[in-house]
């Protein structure tokens, strides 16, 4: 088998393992990956992120549901796990990289929404500061501030909870007013977003699980871009 | 002739004629002018019997609802089984308690034998005491409707929901019977409520829309145990769930409640094309939207639509968020009273 033969073999076992949530199969391919001496960027890029791209689909085809993205999220960390390390700051070349402080505002301990968003994040390259769930409002602020990160992504589950985030917000922007805020959660509309003043957001519970996967597919498109360029 | 509101409502569940459409939820509707007028914090509610039972009772009388429901939170069931609850007594605003220390696997789920040993844990005897103090109020003239979660939603208020979500397929036996355990403590703790005099009990299985999972596991999981929560409990009874419903509303109206209980995201008009006339819709407006976004001139819309999409009687999708706008449910109500007596 030649090289190109045998990556695109891997990377449709890597896709194929996070769409069927087969941790072996991923772990297998990964492995497989590295020892090949093949790119393990692109390994992630175009097998695991499009194998989550294929399962954002099946989602919105209402083929599969929560249960089914967890475990194909579960399949795709089992690969990033091994390929991550092996990720060079070549491969990442001129791309937008950075860092993210993440995590659920205080009231809300729901943080599957904000687990899938982390890993898209991470997926990019980012580095990621989950603060976990339940977060009092102060400490999104302490976080940006000792980290200097350019993102801070709230997530709110309930009603009840959102409000918090206007407050974040303020603060943050207070502070230093070139940090970008991502909202996401059940509750928060585009409308909500604007008037609390956030930069961006993703619609509705099950739709943050979506956008956070179309989010990943625009990473690839842009990728791809800046490949060609 | 004029009739309490108590009489409303059971004459409603009856399908008796009332003298107006009555004006009620399965949710909470406490609101913050309650709360103001009695001068405490949202966060000193929930460990209060008085409190508990006076804000309900206030907001009901304040704005003329015919029903009240208590407790607010839904954490009064797990923190009894040692799971704890935060309150946020220090956090401005109103936040609602939360479960912190859920068990982490199904290795460590730990649950009494007889789960009617929790009744006197945490703050179920206060549950227990409002709800005694609101059927008392008045010689009993208000609706008092009691709620436990579903066995499914409960089972995510006392594990990690993504194990549970996970483990509805990788781990299906034993979440199985975990569910079937769960069954048993909502079956254990309704009646109890039943067994204290409840007008109605609402089993509000939230987390279980399609939002969450597929209807297939819907039917396999969650449809089972809902039937058999249903057949143990007294009439009326009602079968709640939030979030999306379309694609599972026919099997929700074939779990034995006497009536269903939807949100906004249900299209109503097609779910009674669906379930037939006979069959009893509650819902379904927005209530952060509608109490606490629009403006008070384009509620009634709102509520008329609820009627004229099919509803027997308008209820909230949810808990009502406190911090509503007093002209908001002024015009909710008004236009319950209007377009809603069928």
């Amino acid at each position: 088998m030649g090289k190109e033969e045998l990556r695109e073999e891997l990377l449709k076992q890597l896709h194929e393992g996070v769409v069927e949530f087969e941790e072996d199969k991923v772990r297998e391919a990964a492995q497989r990956v590295l020892d090949e001496g093949l790119n393990a960027y692109d390994a992630v890029m175009n097998g695991l992120a499009a194998g989550m791209q294929e399962v954002g689909d099946l989602y919105d085809q209402q083929e599969y549901f929560v249960p089914e993205l967890l475990m194909c999220a579960d399949a795709l960390y089992v690969g990033l796990d091994i390929l991550k390390p092996h990720i060079s700051l070549e491969d990442l070349g001129d791309k937008p990289k950075g860092q993210v402080v993440i995590g659920t505002v205080q009231g809300d301990v729901h943080d599957i929404g904000k687990n899938i968003i982390k890993m898209m994040f991470e997926v990019a390259g980012f580095t990621v500061h989950d603060l976990g769930r339940d977060v009092p409002l102060e400490k999104f602020v302490e976080e940006q501030l000792r980290t200097d990160s350019e993102i801070v992504a709230l997530s709110a589950m309930m009603t009840t909870t959102m409000m918090g985030m206007e407050k974040v917000i303020k603060m943050i922007k207070e502070k230093n007013p070139n940090v970008a805020i991502m909202l996401g959660g059940a509750p928060v509309t585009s409308d909500t977003a604007t008037l609390f003043g956030a930069d961006g957001y993703a619609d509705s519970a099950g739709n943050a699980v979506q956008e956070a996967i179309k989010m990943i597919g625009r990473l690839r498109e842009m990728q791809a871009k800046w490949t060609d360029n | 002739m004029t009739m309490t509101s108590k009489e409303r409502v059971k004459a409603f569940f009856n399908r008796e004629p009332v003298d107006q459409a009555p004006c009620f939820s399965g949710m909470g509707t406490v609101t913050v002018q309650a709360i103001n007028k009695m001068g405490i914090r949202f966060a000193q509610v929930h460990g209060s019997a008085g409190y508990l039972a006076g804000s309900a009772i206030a907001s009901a009388e304040m704005f003329g609802f015919d029903g009240i429901v208590v407790p607010y939170d839904m954490c009064t069931v797990p923190e009894a089984l040692g799971r704890g609850a935060s309150l946020y007594e220090n956090a401005d605003g109103i936040l609602y308690p939360t479960v912190p220390s859920k068990w982490a696997t199904l290795d460590d789920v730990d649950l009494p034998e007889d789960y009617r040993s929790i009744f006197d844990q945490g703050r179920m005897p206060v549950v227990d005491e409002a709800i005694k103090i609101t059927k008392a109020h008045e010689g009993g003239k208000l609706a008092v409707g009691g709620w436990v979660l579903g066995p499914f939603t409960m089972a995510g208020q006392l594990i990690e929901l993504d194990v549970l979500l996970k483990g509805l397929r990788k781990d299906k036996d034993r979440v199985e019977a975990f569910l079937s355990k769960m069954t048993d403590l909502v079956i254990a703790v309704a009646q109890h409520y039943q067994d204290l005099g409840v007008d109605y009990m609402n089993i509000r299985e939230m987390g279980s829309g399609t939002d969450l999972i597929s209807p297939r596991m819907w039917k396999a999981l969650i449809k089972p145990n809902l039937e058999k929560v249903f057949s143990a409990l007294e009439s009326p009874k009602i079968n709640h769930i939030c979030g999306s419903t379309d694609l599972i509303i026919e099997m929700m109206n074939d779990c034995g409640a006497d009536a269903v209980s939807v949100d906004q995201k249900n299209h109503v008009a097609e779910s009674r094309q669906k379930l037939g006339p006979d069959a009893m819709i509650l819902g379904n407006f927005d209530p952060y939207g509608t109490l606490v976004q629009k403006d008070a001139g384009e509620v009634a819309e709102v509520i008329k639509k609820c009627v004229d999409d099919g509803v027997d009687a308008v209820w909230p999708g949810c808990d009502i968020w406190p911090d509503v706008k007093r002209e908001n449910v002024e015009a909710y109500v008004k236009a319950v009273r209007e377009y809603g007596k069928k």
